[in-house]
């Protein structure tokens, strides 16, 4: 197979992914139990007419699709309804024209939130994730090259409890930690300092990222670190890494030239395979430290029952996982020209 | 270069350091709080915290105070018409918006003809229910005709804020609900000057405030998600006030010197209840898809009242509240002042008395299992009882509940559930035996008495099912009643209904607890009836230690 | 995700035992079963053992709550005054509970999901591993949270969301193992004898992917118990079960944090680590005894040289290679040292191809490693000496000896798909070996001497751009003896460069490495077990058996006039096609083990030969003239 015939392949697989994922996340937020229009609210402010009101000027009252009123109890609706004034279609031509809806909750486009608080999590993925991959490939590559040393040993061991911790105990103990030592416990910035210098503002926007990057780079770290070594170990057994040694290079330059690399591909599968997981890590980090992402914001709309942005917050992240596993695709590729004829 | 930029970086670490300890800079109170608006539109909004900030943007009519009175804000004069559904209000000259346009009747006149014509404003739509029209005939005068004569039009113009119309009249449309309003402009004490939702919101005193200009200069409300971080944010320093403490944290935070905690009745009542099904077959709202399978012993007031004796309101109140509360006794909180009923003498705990009177109505334990039940034998008294999934104290209260309910011979099936789930549920299926819930209501005690009228099986708000014509007769009675000394004594009497019928059990009534750090800032006022240190009467009392 | 090697079906032998056998030899899972085995201890007996009872408050009041760890509270109260460990012991079971059935439910989904894809193929492995994909791509936890949270939060949910949502690593590792058996011979063999599907799969198949299967059960239980403490935390765990997520829950919504309550909050977070750290030891350990790793690597640092005798001193300075009664043992801690090889020398003269011949595990290789010092870990030069023109490389230091490597002596290993690196083209692999010796070598130029190299390999020069893969076998080898000629050394030592070729190509390589040798005058060493090869090529031949010489002459001598049997034999087990209808035999029995060699002669158990003296005394080597050394005592009785 070509190289051009793989990657069209591979874009296709991916948008048929999207297209599932589009159509799940309709389907699943209307069989599940819930009125939007009601939002957990128990109020005598609100009356039967307010909820009609409500659920007209989001367009819950059109039938899900046609012939089906909604999906929670099963409802037979009428057929004569125009299948384009069904729910299920509006959905779909408003994402075609880049429209996620308006959240039910915050009464603003759900574009715009997602837009927001997309930012602020990429920015402590990106962050923890680079410091993760650093330190787990370096830690790693130690552990493997001084293998069965105590070294390596404590690695190991490192790397295991940083893996089995659970995300949300390790926040709150450096909270705990952190709010007994000077650090900003809340939020990613001092509120009010809109109007202070550049620098400033940096700083106290670093001063905010460091405790949740930190959580997050330790409970990634752990696994990048076990696979790290574990690849390397393989690695430095493998024949050409005796050539090297044979050719006369030095330790440094067989890591550099010869092992990293090699050594690196299961990594590169593993970082694409987890930003899905990332997530769940996220929304535990941004609910314990006020961060203010998109994991809490899924799960602020989880507890609001706020529709369209668990939509678009799932379509969003779905969208980045399958675009980061391409991306993947096409880095082991490049690092790994076996992978180019099947 | 790379060098370069680290300096710069400490310099600025020390110059942040230094700008904490502040000196001649403005006084800017930071307050921790646990959820921020979900709309700074006021019509759009759902949360009591929308209605925080709107307090403090905009005025209204009338404001409510501390002490649970309301006075005169905006208005100066009222005259109302013999029939009671004419009101003429004149208002406050020379009033102006924070853009420096000037407030008057019409504006008035137009935010109130906006909510009442948009059904889709989920709670402010309901203070509008019996306005009929709304003219402003001159810039001073504000004419409201009701549909019926209440005697509460007060607490109702309390939060309707007036909205600028020069502003609103492009939104007054399909999109008053969406429009985002981030400019907030009002006539409040104070003005919105930053809003970053979920983080933070900063408001700037308003210098023209007619009331007097605040004293200090910035108010800022930043959000935590969690209620323990934001504590630990107030003992670090990093907030100067907040409005929530969890009961637990009371004891540590009054052990700091330079914090105080305030603990009352909260601004809006908030209550608990536990709520029985006791729906009577023939008030079943059919149509409604009602199921009203409830357990056939909760229709028996005895039952009812056995369970309320077997129910230790003081435990109850020591482990989730740690003391921080009064017991319960029927649907008015204590809170509500003069509607309250002290008169009435709760059910005392006695376990011995519960049995006695289950035994003596015939619900024995015949197959000994240590489970009573029914007099006919039928049906053991093993109850369902759920409670909406996101409340975190109603576990430990059915623990209490299931262990002395127990000691009479019942037992309790325990199941936490979604709180939509739960709705669906509870009302007007009324699929359910016992539920642990809560209101939180206006001060106006109309909204909590509503709610176990016959007229609301069907509505879904009664939620026991409960049907007593009397009570009926008192409620309508009273929502017209005009004379204050009567309406009272009414608002009494259904409460001493409730109490002896026992369609619920009430089992306290939860204190507020804020706290402010007193070394920044003095003069909230924190010695109401009301606990509020965020109310705009409070914010512009405050002052900067000196 | 490593790779999961072949496992062999172990015949006879219960699950239980071989699970025992494991966790013998496997530190790591003994410490995460013990781990493991406490807390299901503590879970099952804790109604006995909880001092309290954790779902009744009866008795408790204000000043209960959130207590510091005393004599009556080992850990503190919790926020309603309860007794932290009691609960703590509860957790466990609601903990347990929710990972063992929960990852049941996974084990099965995946289980039959990868069973089916791997065993059927075709369109329905397509359809299934693309579903799982599928599953892969939408963030789980997200989903689970949605769906625990709009509907019932009770147990027997939690365990059915989290079940079904955790299967899909399962499926990919089942349906791969599946692949990998299911083309084995013995399954191939049962499908011929016309054995029905679900015959196969439950005898054949199921025993092999069991054990994989069990491996990754341990760390699905281990990501369940994550997952509903996850759940518990975030409020949507079942409330009427005390979970360690429930217990964190309460501490951090209820104010343990600000009031310094650090017990509420470390409890049951370090109940979380230990179980998942336990099962993860386990889950670890299983897997390194499935596939087990190589001790060690060729990064480590060698072992230093020890001169047993004072320095021998080379005798001859104009010859390439001098090696002086070498000695190599291999050292495993607790054990007594492998000889791997004993009192080895012999001459390379320049220009000189000498053939390095004997069965294998006869020392051959660790010989030629040594020459560069290139033993891995275990191995160390006890005594002996390799000089260089005079120069002892074993006194060396490591970095005079690196520098020294592939300039004077190159090396072109055995099988040179695993020899080069996969990722790097061949051109560059070998241009990195002149930058290496020659730093100044003009960067213009190095295009030029590389296509010069391939070419006088055989290589066409638009091919230095391709990698490895894209190579045939015999050209690999071209291109490793092109590498191997890059520093123009003077020796180079060839390992068994074809075996793996076919017979064509063996001859092509072997007529190359002979023309090249001529062409520029290099030195070679020619390991091999092929006395043939040696015949036609080689001058001189070293014969080795057991780690020492058995003999040491020409080419001639061997063939005409050898005086080891064991060379004698060799000569009986490879056909000499001009001495046609010559019966072929091959030795019995094997080489000795290095780490428990025969007390006398090692050649002795095999030797048709054998007396009395060869069983107790070690033949001492005795030079027969004319470069001819041999190990036997019958030489000692000249012919």
């Amino acid at each position: 197979m070509s190289r051009w015939q793989r990657l069209v392949r591979k874009a296709g697989w991916a948008l048929f992914t999207i297209l599932f994922v589009v159509i799940l996340n309709f389907f699943l937020f209307r069989i599940l139990p819930g009125d939007p229009a009601r939002q957990g609210v128990r109020d005598p402010r609100l009356t039967p007419e307010t909820v009609e009101a409500i659920r007209v000027r989001f367009g819950l009252d059109k039938p899900v699709i046609n012939c089906i009123q909604t999906f929670s109890p099963l409802e037979f609706g009428d057929c004569g309804v125009n299948p384009l004034e069904a729910q299920f279609f509006i959905y779909v031509a408003n994402l075609l024209r880049g429209d996620l809806g308006m959240s039910f909750y915050y009464n603003r486009p759900v574009g715009d939130i997602l837009g927001e608080r997309l930012w602020n999590t990429v920015l402590l993925i990106g962050a923890g994730q680079i410091l993760a991959i650093f330190a787990g490939a370096l830690f790693g590559l130690g552990a493997a090259w001084k293998a069965r040393t105590s070294i390596d040993y404590s690695a190991l061991i490192a790397g295991l409890v940083a893996w089995s911790v659970p995300t949300f105990w390790l926040g709150i103990i450096l909270l705990f930690w952190g709010s007994n030592n000077g650090f900003p416990i809340g939020g990613k910035e001092t509120p009010g300092m809109s109007s202070y210098p550049f620098m400033m503002r940096m700083n106290d926007f670093l001063h905010h990222l460091f405790l949740p990057t930190v959580t997050y780079t330790i409970v990634f770290m752990g696994e990048y670190l076990l696979i790290m070594r574990s690849s390397l170990l393989d690695v430095f057994a493998e024949d050409y890494i005796l050539t090297a040694k044979a050719k006369g290079l030095n330790t440094f330059q067989i890591l550099k030239d010869h092992a990293l690399k090699n050594g690196m591909l299961p990594l590169v599968t593993i970082i694409a395979i987890n930003l899905g997981y990332t997530v769940a890590g996220v929304i535990q980090i941004e609910s314990v430290f006020s961060w203010p992402g998109l994991g809490g914001a899924l799960y602020e709309a989880v507890t609001r029952r706020d529709f369209p942005m668990l939509q678009g917050g799932f379509l969003l992240i779905a969208v980045s996982v399958i675009a980061a596993n391409f991306i993947a695709d096409l880095t082991y590729a490049y690092l790994d020209p076996r992978v180019q004829v099947e | 270069m790379k060098r370069k930029i680290l300096y710069l970086l400490l310099i600025c670490a020390f110059a942040v350091a230094a700008c904490g300890g502040g000196g001649g800079a403005p006084a800017i109170v930071r307050i921790g709080w646990g959820q921020g608006p979900d709309t700074l539109n006021i019509g759009a909004a759902w949360l009591a915290s929308a209605y925080t900030i709107a307090e403090l943007t905009y005025s209204s009519m009338y404001e409510l105070n501390l002490d649970g009175t309301i006075t005169p804000d905006l208005m100066t004069e009222v005259s109302t018409s013999d029939d009671g559904l004419v009101y003429t209000y004149t208002i406050r000259e020379g009033v102006k918006f924070h853009d420096g346009e000037p407030l008057t009747a019409s504006d008035v006149a137009f935010t109130y003809n906006l909510v009442m014509s948009h059904e889709d404003f989920p709670t402010l739509h309901s203070y509008t229910e019996y306005f009929a029209s709304v003219e402003a005939p001159d810039d001073k005068t504000v004419v409201i005709t009701l549909t019926e004569s209440i005697p509460n039009i007060e607490s109702k113009l309390i939060f309707l804020y007036i909205l600028p119309e020069h502003i609103w009249k492009a939104h007054e449309g399909e999109d008053a609900a969406t429009f985002e309003n981030l400019e907030m402009i009002g006539s409040g004490p104070f003005k919105m000057l930053e809003y970053k939702p979920n983080e933070f919101i900063r408001l700037g005193a308003n210098p023209d405030y007619y009331g007097g200009a605040a004293k200090v200069d910035e108010v800022i409300f930043q959000i935590f998600s969690t209620s323990d971080v934001m504590v630990q944010a107030l003992k670090s320093g990093q907030v100067d006030m907040i409005t929530g403490v969890p009961n637990t944290s009371v004891e540590t935070l009054k052990q700091d010197k330079n914090i105080k905690v305030v603990s009352g009745a909260p601004l809006a009542p908030d209550l608990a209840d536990i709520i029985f099904n006791v729906t009577d077959p023939e008030n079943c709202p059919v149509d409604e898809g009602g199921l009203c399978t409830g357990h056939p012993a909760l229709r028996d007031k005895i039952v009812r009242q056995a369970l309320a004796h077997a129910t230790d309101k003081q435990k109850i109140i020591d482990v989730i509240l740690l003391g921080l509360g009064d017991p319960g006794i029927a649907l008015i909180p204590s809170g509500l002042g003069e509607w309250f009923n002290s008169s009435i003498k709760d059910y005392e705990f006695d376990v011995e008395k519960a049995n006695q009177m289950l035994e003596e109505a015939g619900y024995l334990d015949t197959d000994g299992d240590g489970v009573r039940e029914l007099p006919d034998g039928s049906r053991p008294l093993t109850f369902r009882m759920n409670w909406p999934s996101s409340d975190t104290t109603a576990p430990r209260m059915a623990e209490i509940l299931a262990e002395t309910w127990g000691q009479i011979g019942v037992t309790l099936e325990m199941q936490a559930v979604e709180s939509d789930a739960l709705t669906a549920q509870c009302c007007p299926t009324l699929d359910f035996d016992i539920i642990l819930w809560g209101w939180v209501a206006d001060p106006d005690p109309n909204t909590l008495l509503i709610i176990p009228t016959t007229d609301q099986i069907p509505t879904g708000y009664n939620e026991t099912g409960y049907s007593n014509p009397r009570y009926d007769e008192l409620f309508a009675a009273q929502g017209v009643e005009l004379d204050h000394q009567k309406r009272v004594e009414m608002v009494w009497e259904m409460q001493a209904i409730i109490h002896e019928d026992a369609p619920y059990i009430i089992p306290y009534y939860a204190y507020a607890i804020q706290a402010y750090r007193t070394d920044r800032f003095t003069g909230w006022l924190d010695n109401q009836p009301k606990v509020s240190l965020e109310d705009p009467s409070s914010l512009l009392a405050g002052e900067p230690v000196k | 995700m490593t790779a999961i090697a072949e496992i062999k079906p172990t015949a006879g032998s219960s699950p239980l035992l071989a699970f025992w056998r494991v966790l013998r030899k496997n530190r790591m899972a003994a410490v995460g079963l013990g781990m493991l085995t406490v807390i299901v201890l503590l879970a099952v007996f804790a109604p006995a053992l909880a001092p309290y009872d954790p779902y009744s408050s009866e008795g408790l009041g204000v000043a209960d709550v959130y207590q510091p760890p005393d004599s009556a509270h080992w850990f503190g109260t919790d926020d309603a005054g309860k007794d932290i460990f009691s609960s703590f012991m509860y957790g466990a079971r609601v903990s347990l509970t929710v990972g063992f059935f929960a990852s049941f439910i996974s084990i099965i989904i995946g289980g039959l999901i990868g069973l089916t894809a791997g065993f059927y193929g075709g369109r329905t492995e397509t359809i299934l591993m693309r579903f799982t994909d599928l599953m892969l791509v939408i963030p789980d936890l997200p989903l689970i949270v949605v769906i625990v949270a709009l509907t019932k939060p009770s147990l027997l949910n939690i365990i059915f969301v989290i079940g079904i949502f955790g299967w899909t690593t399962t499926a990919r590792i089942v349906r791969s193992q599946t692949l990998a058996v299911k083309s084995r011979k013995f399954v191939l063999r049962a499908r011929g004898l016309g054995a029905g599907n679900a015959y196969i799969i439950r005898r054949h198949i199921l025993p092999l992917v069991m054990p994989i299967l069990v491996v990754n059960a341990v760390l699905v239980v281990s990501s369940a118990i994550l997952n509903e403490s996850t759940l518990s935390f975030i409020g949507l765990g079942d409330p009427a079960a005390i979970s360690w997520g429930q217990m964190l829950n309460f501490a951090f919504s209820r104010g343990a944090m600000s009031s310094g309550a650090w017990w509420a909050l470390a409890t049951p977070g370090f109940g979380i680590v230990w179980v998942v750290l336990a099962l993860t030891l386990l889950g670890q350990g299983l897997e390194q005894a499935l596939n087990p790793r190589l001790d060690t690597h060729h990064l480590m640092p060698g072992r230093p040289v020890i001169h047993e005798e004072a320095g021998a001193k080379p005798i001859q300075t104009d010859v390439a290679l001098e090696v002086r009664n070498l000695s190599i043992d291999y050292i495993a801690e607790g054990k007594p040292p492998a000889r791997a090889v004993q009192n080895v020398s012999f001459t390379l003269r320049q220009g000189e191809l000498m053939g390095l011949v004997g069965e294998s595990g006869c020392g051959k290789t660790t010989l030629m490693l040594s020459l560069l010092r290139l033993l891995p870990a275990a191995g160390q030069i006890v005594n002996g000496s390799v000089c260089y023109k005079g120069k002892d490389m074993t006194a060396m230091s490591e970095d005079e000896l690196s520098a020294l490597r592939w300039k004077i002596i190159s090396i072109v290993f055995q099988g040179a798909m695993n020899a080069l690196n996969p990722v790097r083209t061949v051109g560059d692999q070998i241009a990195e070996a002149i930058r290496r010796h020659e730093p100044n070598f003009p960067r213009e130029k190095m295009t030029g001497r590389v296509v010069e190299l391939l070419d006088m390999v055989g290589i066409s020069a638009d091919r230095r751009g391709h990698f490895p893969h894209q190579y045939s076998g015999g050209m690999r080898q071209r291109a490793m003896i092109a590498m191997a000629l890059a520093c123009n050394p003077d020796v180079i030592v060839a390992d068994e460069p074809t075996t793996a070729l076919d017979v064509m190509i063996q001859a092509q390589i072997l007529q190359l490495l002979d023309n090249l040798r001529k062409r520029l005058g290099l030195s070679v060493i020619f390991v091999t077990h092929d006395l043939g090869v040696v015949a036609d090529l080689c001058d001189k031949a070293l014969v080795m058996y057991g780690g020492v010489i058995a003999e040491y002459a020409d080419v001639d001598t061997i063939y005409n006039a050898s005086r080891h049997p064991y060379t004698q034999e060799l000569l009986k087990a490879f056909p000499d096609l001009s001495k046609p209808r010559k019966k072929l035999t091959s030795i019995p029995g094997h080489p000795p083990r290095l780490d428990n060699l025969p007390k006398g002669c090692r050649f002795a158990p095999r030797c048709p030969l054998v007396f009395e003296r060869c069983l107790t005394e070690q033949p001492a080597l005795r030079d027969l003239g004319d470069d001819h050394i041999v190990g036997c005592h019958l030489a000692e009785n000249p012919t």
